[in-house]
């Protein structure tokens, strides 16, 4: 007379009499029950809404040189300006061990688009939105961005200058997908 | 049963040797259909333009976005065109919307008749892809004795008869980049497979999944039955 | 009863896992029961997959944009479709079961002594999940559930005292995105009150169940585990063909529209489960008819124990037997029914059936 269950409540093997169609049974339900299950954990990854505003998309192409660009991203807002040439050609000759916050020329700007400046807009010091966006906006004496609320001054690159800020502008993961837009995440 | 209608077997669709698309109108079938049916999706692309095109002058498909394109098979540069060619700042994750800026304005243009929204309308019928076909074919020559409402037409399939809308499709309005003619029957057909993909986007994979899902659940029944009557017998 | 069951580490010190060992390894049931007694099991489980589901839509959901924001889980949610057809094809299914479970006990007279709290139990499972499902119907936001809330919510503002505070304190005033927000809530826990009051069912049905001899007892594992397993895959390959095939199985075609206030419906449209309920609410003139419709039918239902007048160990007649069937026929005709005088007819002998037939013929039948 085979045993009908472990009278040992601390063995909770399959008898090995049981035998392969038993086995088969435990592991075709295993099987099916982590598929059903599996939708459910999935459905809350980030939906496909969170996914598309996470890898936005933004035009580049229409901004003027020396004028920069909003874009909100996660939260943030996020400043593109284009350089100018001299712009570009005065930041290059910046001796970087005098910066507060050491940071040479091509850590700021991407390898292939070296007039465009992407940097997330809101000072390192008291955290508070830069000014400096258009041309005849108060720019501070680095024709950059200014911080209305401590007064730090950062340069076209983002690089802080002066001011209580410490620290230069965190730069955002994006790519150049093509030469008019850049895409985020 | 199949509903033939009697317009579409004139079409010799059937000998032209260049079209690309798969015939589907004599007899009309529509590969979404069915228990085991899925998206054409070329079909539903050519369906695309011509919603965009004809329809999108006055009906809305809110719940679509651009980006939601990308399952019919284009390429996420071609959605953002798409939508940046309607001038969108949102780019692909914009939705299609309404063209109206003011809500009340289709309706009281067009005499109380407000353009229904198309996402879902093939759900929202009895039969909603063949619906669409048959409406957007069935306009016909007013029958004796039925007085036509003003500014209204008369369509066999529309409940009534009497529909607002003026008849859309028209020959050749537009061109099939695959080279399929657009004929008014063969651009009824693709917008109705476009509108039934974006009333349904996950038809494909739901029958796709529910056949292996019936085949694994007969085999993991045959397998647990005989494996219950197994233990049971070896029980008492 | 006492086990000789060794106590694993965590049994000697949480009661509960010891006594979850002994429910699931001693050896104290008698073997060969049907499938059938795996219904209720198959019922936890399904109401166990509907909360899980419902946690889930309920992340995504939006009681003040409810049309759309069933749409954005359906489109744009990974697998939201699927979730949404888990929850939508588990309602169907649940309703399935539960309906079956009763139809089962009333056909094998399982409601007689000592099983009348089983059975009164099971009536109110199945009052819960009526009013469950009838707020989740009316949560998808759709035409056909908007016109229902409307005429529930509205209808209590014409209740006055104790009836209309009650009524206007559930729904919160006349249909609209507050009433669902509040209705989300409910049908949350009242999902959840619908699984404890499956747990108390288990506990009164253990009490009633025939016992094993000694000595011949088999344990849940494996024994019983296996009968489980296999209906719950022929249950699981039902289902799938629903979800996969007929996402939509008994619902509404007007709910896929949405709820639109300028909009009048044509007829009644309710899920397939409410129909006969409504059935029988409509059939009585007013409000209170409807009320006392709807209570009516279910306490009648509760009341079977006592309504049926043979003991026990009495044998099941044959007349009695036919009628329970005619009593499913009825339920079925009072779902499908258009005519307002046929679902009045059917209604009658809805009631007939238990208030006057029930007694006499069982009575006849125990002598």
């Amino acid at each position: 007379m085979a045993e009908t269950a472990a009278t040992d409540a601390s063995s909770h093997g399959v008898d090995s009499r049981r035998g392969f169609l038993t086995i088969l049974t435990g592991a075709a339900s295993a099987v099916a029950a982590g598929t059903i299950v599996w939708p459910l954990i999935d459905a809350l990854n980030p939906d496909a809404q969170s996914e598309a505003s996470a890898r936005m998309i933004v035009d580049v192409a229409d901004i003027a040189e020396n004028t920069a660009k909003t874009a909100w991203w996660g939260g943030l807002p996020v400043y593109i300006r284009k350089l100018t040439a001299k712009q570009i050609a005065d930041a290059q000759a910046v001796m970087t061990s005098a910066l507060p916050d050491p940071a040479a020329f091509t850590e700021r700007v991407p390898a292939a688009y070296q007039n465009y400046v992407v940097v997330v807009g809101l000072n390192t010091g008291t955290p508070c939105a830069l000014e400096g966006n258009a041309p005849a906006d108060p720019r501070g004496d680095y024709d950059g961005w200014l911080c209305p609320c401590d007064g730090s001054q950062y340069d076209p690159l983002g690089r802080v200058r002066s001011g209580p800020a410490k620290k230069n502008l965190a730069i955002p993961r994006f790519k150049f997908i093509n030469a008019a837009q850049i895409q985020f995440g | 049963m199949r509903r033939f209608f009697a317009p579409l077997l004139a079409i010799g669709l059937a000998t032209a040797g260049t079209a690309q698309a798969e015939d589907t109108l004599s007899p009309l079938h529509f590969q979404s259909q069915g228990a085991f049916g899925s998206i054409d999706k070329a079909a539903a692309q050519r369906g695309f333009l011509v919603y965009q095109t004809v329809c999108a002058a006055c009906h809305a498909a809110n719940a679509l976005h651009y980006r939601d394109l990308e399952a019919l098979g284009l390429t996420p540069d071609q959605a953002a065109g798409i939508a940046q060619g309607v001038k969108l700042a949102d780019g692909s994750t914009a939705t299609l919307d309404s063209p109206f800026k003011d809500p009340a304005m289709p309706a009281s243009a067009f005499g109380g008749a407000l353009p229904p929204d198309l996402s879902s309308i093939v759900a929202q019928r009895e039969h909603g892809t063949r619906y669409v076909y048959a409406l957007l074919t069935g306009y016909t020559t007013v029958p004796d004795g039925v007085t036509m409402l003003p500014g209204h037409f008369y369509n066999a399939a529309f409940p009534g008869g009497q529909i607002a809308m003026p008849p859309p499709l028209r020959d050749n309005a537009v061109t099939y980049a695959d080279g399929t003619a657009a004929t008014q029957q063969q651009q009824a057909a693709d917008v109705a497979e476009f509108l039934t993909w974006a009333a349904d986007p996950n038809l494909s994979t739901r029958h796709q999944i529910g056949l292996r899902a019936v085949i694994f659940f007969v085999f993991l029944s045959v397998v647990a039955i005989v494996s219950k009557r197994k233990i049971w017998r070896e029980s008492v | 009863m006492t086990t000789e069951l060794k106590q694993s580490w965590a049994g000697e010190r949480l009661p509960i896992i010891g006594g979850l060992c002994t429910c699931l390894f001693a050896p104290v049931f008698k073997p060969g029961s049907k499938y059938f007694d795996t219904l209720l099991g198959l019922i936890a489980i399904t109401l166990a997959f509907l909360t899980f589901s419902g946690a889930v839509l309920a992340v995504y959901y939006d009681p003040w944009h409810a049309f759309a924001s069933v749409q954005f889980i359906d489109r744009n949610v990974h697998n939201g479709w699927l979730v949404h057809a888990y929850h939508a094809t588990g309602t169907t299914a649940l309703f399935g079961l539960v309906y079956l479970y009763l139809f089962r006990a009333m056909v094998t007279r399982g409601y007689r002594a000592p099983g009348e709290l089983v059975w009164g139990l099971g009536v109110k499972l199945l009052a819960v999940l009526l009013l469950v499902g009838w707020l989740g119907f009316v949560l998808t936001g759709g035409a056909a559930s908007y016109w229902s809330l409307f005429s529930a919510s509205n209808g209590v503002l014409a209740l006055s005292g104790a009836a209309g505070a009650i009524g206007n304190w559930f729904f919160g005033g006349p249909a609209g995105g507050n009433a669902l927000a509040r209705l989300v809530v409910f049908h949350a826990v009242l999902a959840l009150s619908a699984l404890v009051v499956v747990g108390v069912l288990f506990s009164a049905r253990g009490a009633v169940a025939p016992k094993a001899e000694r000595g011949r007892g088999v344990a849940f594992f494996p024994y019983y585990l296996s009968q489980y397993l296999a209906a719950l895959a022929v249950f699981a390959l039902i289902f799938s063909v629903l979800a996969f095939f007929a996402p939509h199985f008994g619902q509404p075609r007007a709910n896929a529209l949405p709820a639109d206030p300028l909009t009048l419906p044509v007829a009644v449209a309710l899920p397939w489960y409410l129909l006969p309920l409504a059935g029988v609410a409509g059939a009585l003139p007013g409000i209170w008819g409807g009320i006392l419709g709807v209570v009516g039918a279910l306490a009648v239902l509760a009341a079977l124990p006592w309504l049926d007048r043979s003991g026990p160990s009495d044998a099941k007649g044959g007349l009695y037997s036919f009628l329970t069937w005619a009593l499913a026929l009825d339920v079925l005709g009072l779902g499908l029914s258009c005519s307002p005088l046929l679902t009045l007819l059917l209604t009658l002998w809805y009631f007939f059936h238990f208030l006057v037939l029930t007694p006499v013929v069982t009575a006849m039948e125990a002598k």
